[in-house]
């Protein structure tokens, strides 16, 4: 299908930006999900806000107890930055394995959260890391967990006037597995399985459902793959059925922790 | 046996559009755009199946930048359908629709977003009829009937040729009409006296996915009239037959169609026949300026896919594992128009029992009009299909009598020469070598640990198609070779390959050999580039070519000589005088003519005569291994070990060899292990890359052995025979074979997707009641 014509704006700060949205000028990234979906018609947005032009949105540093992300920083950078590899391994490895390598390139962690899309492995990965996701607009700044920051399919806490700035990871961050059940384009499952840093363990399951769903528990020898299970929401389409999902799901939780638990022994 | 090693034909040289297609400076259609040329957009039907009532244009003619709005009834004045075999593929729907994403109306505009916004204008009003969107829906008794009209099918004698029983298409006009487009029989001995009397009988029932060969490239096309000629420039396989439905269409002579094609960007077969030039043409004729008609993937699946088929195989065997009898009943299901099926079809017929001794045959195949998009050709030809059939229940029967997969296969191929269909070419190829050439490699490497199984599976397809081929080779005055032939590049590198044997046969170097192909106006005559015929065939007719170029330079030479024609000796790019002095071609050329100009023409022509009177041409040999390990738990398969034999005679460039037999292997992993086309309701649920799963480079084998076998028992230049499509054939057969070893169980449904292998292992019905 054919691109619909549409004005550009390409600011070089977050203010100038925050000033163009509105609800039919939208933010632009990579475009990866944004071009498509125009292109299929589903959104017809009259200008695009283009973000790649703002520095501080590609920056990536810390600040003594939190690892800075800009919301433009795409997955490729994210896979081999060295800041991200020494504090934040599991969202380098999960990284590495984003899409394909086009999407990698081209494809921003901002612009993979803002969209919602519920097979992200990008969401999956900032619960289990307890990331805080940056939102700006006019008329301020907020922080939102990455825990309450998704709530359905293509659906996010994210306000249509508000940019996502940056997302903030505290330090030092957990660690642990990230592993994930693909067959094709997108994964079907994926189980993130970190031990946190104040000793206890989280299980994000992330991809099968609308949201991902998490659980906290004292010990890896707690977790208990058919509760968490039972708290997604997998529906039947291409790459299974919703009996199919349920059962890997449940191998992935428990391959998920054994390897957790291996890795710390 | 062994070929002889030459100087240029045999060598791994460089390809010729290698430079070009890395680059990105090669063309392609979509890179041509006349001066004046329009734009053009296809409205498709949203429905299965439906009558329509009314087509408004009115609101898209409104549009800014719409020219026109082409619809069934602006074609009155032409014929309005095309279809090689059976002319029942309207143009643009006429009446009625039959499937989902059917042409209904054209616009074209000035560019290509007001034709967009045009076609999204364009209102058709439809009253739903009842659809068939399966090959069983479509045959019950009360089943909604697709097509009413008698269409008179194709009286080609090629097209009956290739059909193992002569005669001519029915194409179920015999009332009361079916939805059966095309039946092909193929019966010899007595089944049933011989299953009465087998030691095992095997009965099993399969089913083959649809699929979408995927070319990068979608289709594209764009046409142009000048006075009284119309010249197209497509994405076509076979531009001289697309030409003769254009012919057809508008009532000119041959001569006045010029359907010319650039690079393609793929084919495997779905580019074959005539897909979107009349489209573009009509859009062309009705505005009288340039159009240009560019498809993306979801428009070109809705275009053309290959037939889906449920078949059903019983074969009755002695305590030894001999085969006494086959019986097979295929259902194809294809499409709404039917394209190129009744051949998928025949071809389907003559493969599925394998290169066996087979004492006694019965095949019945019915291609069957569905509300879905049309299938057409994809490499293989109804190989993979049959295969899965056949090959899977030769498995179950040496599990049943406790023979090794490989060992039955061994008691049951013919051997070289011998017959595979009565009164037809026999094999030239060895296959119980190729088979212990697959046995060892996988051995060699087989890991006996639980949840791994290997598979083997034996094709051997009648191809090359219909061997008529015609060249033309030109000499210049610098000793350089022009070579022109209507075979088309598509990827698979017969430009290379043509060049290579100009060079070896002149004694030319290949640097100054260029081919110019695949234009019905520029070009020599060729039938088709598909059944991998081109070096073989085309290789023939090049070669005659060159060989006629030889004797008129030699009676060139013996005038200006003065000397008896004998005594010229042939040297590479010379000519040799009795006294030892060397004629160069050029010079021989320039002094015929005088004045340092002038050229020499060479033509060669293949028919059915002579080496190539027996049908088919040749057999193209499909050879192949898989070891497999399964995860039990998620009913993952990984491939570890894929063997092929690439039997090719004499491999012209063994490089390309390998890389043809990987790619079809490849693709044939696709539909066992990834591919399918789903429907759900009147549309597909999975038209576009990401949701359509094609391997990628990480499914590939951990060994992966292509080995290139040359008996020189071809029938092309130097032993030749055609490769290319021979080891996608047997891949779904030998994976699920695999399978079954690692599971105990027996797969009857590709792809073997992670779900399906999980509930094949856990004994789970293929879905779940509701
Ligand atoms: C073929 C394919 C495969 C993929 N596979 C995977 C996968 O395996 N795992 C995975 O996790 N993801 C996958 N993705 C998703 C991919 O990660 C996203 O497409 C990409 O990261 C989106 O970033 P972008 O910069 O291109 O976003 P854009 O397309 O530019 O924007 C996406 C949306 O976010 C909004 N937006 C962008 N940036 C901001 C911002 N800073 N503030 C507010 N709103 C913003 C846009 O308005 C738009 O609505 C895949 C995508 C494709 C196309």
């Amino acid at each position: 299908m054919v691109l619909p014509p549409f004005a550009l704006h390409r600011p070089t700060t977050t203010a100038q930006a925050l000033s163009l949205l509105a609800e039919d000028s939208v933010p632009y990234s990579g475009g990866t999900e944004l071009l498509l979906a125009m292109r299929m018609g589903l959104i017809r947005p009259t200008a695009l806000v283009d973000l790649k032009r703002i520095p501080e949105m590609q920056e990536i540093r810390t600040d003594r107890s939190r690892l800075l992300i800009g919301a433009g920083v795409s997955h490729d950078r994210l896979a081999t930055d060295p800041l991200v590899e020494q504090h934040a391994r599991l969202l380098a490895a999960a990284e590495r394995e984003v899409g394909n390598a086009r999407v990698r390139a081209q494809g921003s962690i901002g612009g993979n959260i803002c969209f919602g899309e519920p097979r992200s492995d990008v969401a999956t990965v900032l619960i289990a890391l307890e990331a805080e996701l940056g939102l700006a607009n006019s008329a301020g700044e907020r922080s939102v967990p990455a825990e309450e920051f998704f709530l359905g399919p293509y659906w996010t806490a994210r306000d249509a006037t508000e940019l996502l700035t940056a997302i903030s990871i505290p330090l030092p961050c957990a660690e642990g597995v990230y592993l994930k059940f693909q067959t094709v384009e997108r994964p079907t499952v994926a189980v993130a399985a970190v031990r946190r840093p104040g000793g206890d363990y989280r299980v994000v399951v992330g991809a099968v459902g609308e949201v991902p769903v998490w659980a906290d528990y004292p010990g890896v020898g707690e977790v208990d793959p058919v509760d968490l299970v039972g708290r997604t929401s997998p529906v039947s389409d291409l790459t299974g059925s919703e009996r199919y999902k349920r059962h890997v799901t449940e191998v992935y939780i428990r391959r998920a922790a054994e390897l957790l638990a291996e890795s710390e022994r | 046996m062994s070929v002889e090693r030459r100087r240029v034909a045999g060598q791994a040289v460089q390809r010729r559009d290698l430079f070009e297609k890395v680059t990105g400076a090669a063309t392609y259609t979509v890179d041509v755009t006349p001066p004046g040329c329009l734009h053009a957009k296809v409205v498709r039907s949203s429905r299965a199946h439906a009558r329509i009532l009314g087509i408004e244009t009115s609101a898209a003619l409104a549009v800014p930048g719409v020219i026109a709005v082409v619809t069934a009834s602006d074609l009155a004045a032409l014929f309005p359908r095309f279809g090689h075999i059976i002319p029942d593929h309207a143009i643009l729907a006429m009446e009625k629709v039959r499937y989902y994403g059917e042409p209904v109306a054209l616009v074209v505009a000035e560019n290509i977003v007001a034709a967009s916004d045009g076609a999204e204008a364009v209102q058709v009003r439809y009253e739903d009829l009842p659809a068939a969107m399966d090959a069983e829906a479509a045959l019950a008794p009360d089943a909604p009937i697709l097509h009413d009209d008698d269409y008179g099918a194709s009286g080609d004698e090629s097209f009956s040729e290739m059909a193992a029983t002569p005669g001519l298409p029915d194409h179920g006009d015999s009332p009361p009409r079916t939805n059966v487009a095309h039946t092909v029989d193929l019966s010899w001995g007595d089944v049933d006296a011989a299953l009465a009397q087998a030691h095992i009988v095997v009965e099993n029932r399969v089913h083959y996915p649809m699929l979408y060969a995927y070319a990068m490239e979608p289709y594209n096309a764009v046409a142009s009239f000048t006075e009284d000629s119309l010249h197209v420039v497509s994405s076509a396989q076979h531009p001289f037959m697309v030409r003769t439905d254009l012919a057809r269409i508008f009532s000119l002579p041959l001569s006045r169609v010029r359907v010319q094609v650039p690079y393609l960007g793929g084919g495997y077969g779905s580019k074959s026949y005539t897909k979107i030039e009349p489209l573009a043409a009509v859009g062309a004729w009705v505005v009288r300026q340039p159009v240009k008609l560019v498809l993306d993937v979801e428009e070109a699946i809705y275009t053309t896919r290959a037939d889906s088929a449920a078949i059903t195989v019983r074969s009755g065997f002695d305590a030894e594992g001999r085969i006494l009898a086959r019986a097979f009943d295929i259902v194809l299901d294809s499409g709404a128009y039917a394209d190129n099926s009744p051949l998928v079809l025949a071809k389907a017929v003559n493969r599925c029992f394998g290169p066996y001794r087979v004492p006694n045959l019965r095949v019945r195949g019915r291609s069957v009009y569905t509300n879905t998009s049309p299938a057409s050709s994809y490499r293989g030809f109804g190989a993979p299909q049959g295969a899965l059939a056949g090959e899977t229940n030769l498995d179950r029967a040496a599990a049943q009598l406790g023979i090794d997969p490989v060992e039955i296969r061994r008691r049951n191929l013919v051997p070289p020469g011998g017959e595979i269909l009565p009164g037809k070419r026999g094999i030239d190829a060895d296959l119980p070598a190729d088979l212990e050439l697959v046995a060892e490699s996988l051995q060699r490497d087989a890991r006996t640990v639980p949840g791994h199984g290997i598979g083997v599976a034996c094709t051997a397809s009648d191809a090359g198609a219909y061997p008529i081929s015609t060249a033309i080779v030109r000499v210049q005055t610098d000793g350089s070779v022009t070579v022109l032939s209507g075979s088309t590049e598509m990827g698979q590198g017969s430009r290379s390959v043509l060049a290579q044997l100009v060079a070896e046969e002149l004694g030319v170097p290949i640097e100054a050999v260029d081919v110019v192909q695949s234009d019905t106006a520029m070009s020599s005559y060729e039938r088709t580039t598909g059944a991998s015929r081109t070096t073989t065939l085309v290789g023939l007719a090049v070669q005659r070519a060159c060989a006629d170029a030889r004797a008129k330079l030699t009676e060139m030479a013996a005038e200006i000589e003065q000397c008896p024609p004998e005594s010229l000796a042939q040297g590479d790019g010379v000519l040799e005088s009795a006294d030892g002095r060397k004629l160069a071609f050029g010079d021989i050329i320039s002094r015929w003519f005088g004045g340092d100009a002038g050229e020499v023409t060479g033509v060669g022509t293949l028919r059915r005569d002579g080496r190539t009177q027996k049908m088919p041409p040749f057999w193209e040999v499909g050879m192949v291994g898989v070891e497999v390990g399964i995860d039990p738990e998620t009913g993952v398969v990984r491939v570890d070990q894929l063997v092929t034999v690439a039997d090719v005679g004499f491999a012209f460039n063994p490089k390309a060899v390998e890389g043809q037999d990987l790619g079809a292997a490849t693709q044939g992993l696709g539909g066992a292990l990834f591919e399918e086309l789903v429907y759900d309701g009147p549309q597909l649920v999975n038209p576009n890359m990401v949701e359509y799963r094609v391997p990628r480079m990480t499914d590939l084998a951990d060994k992966i052995e292509s080995i290139v076998v040359e008996r020189g028992d071809g029938v092309g230049p130097y032993g030749a025979k055609g490769g290319g499509e021979g080891a996608l054939n047997p891949m779904g057969a030998a994976v699920a074979n695999a399978v079954a070893m690692a599971t105990g169980k027996w797969p009857s449904r590709l792809p073997l997707t992670p779900e399906r292998v999980w509930r094949l292992v856990n004994d789970l019905p293929e879905v779940d009641a509701e």
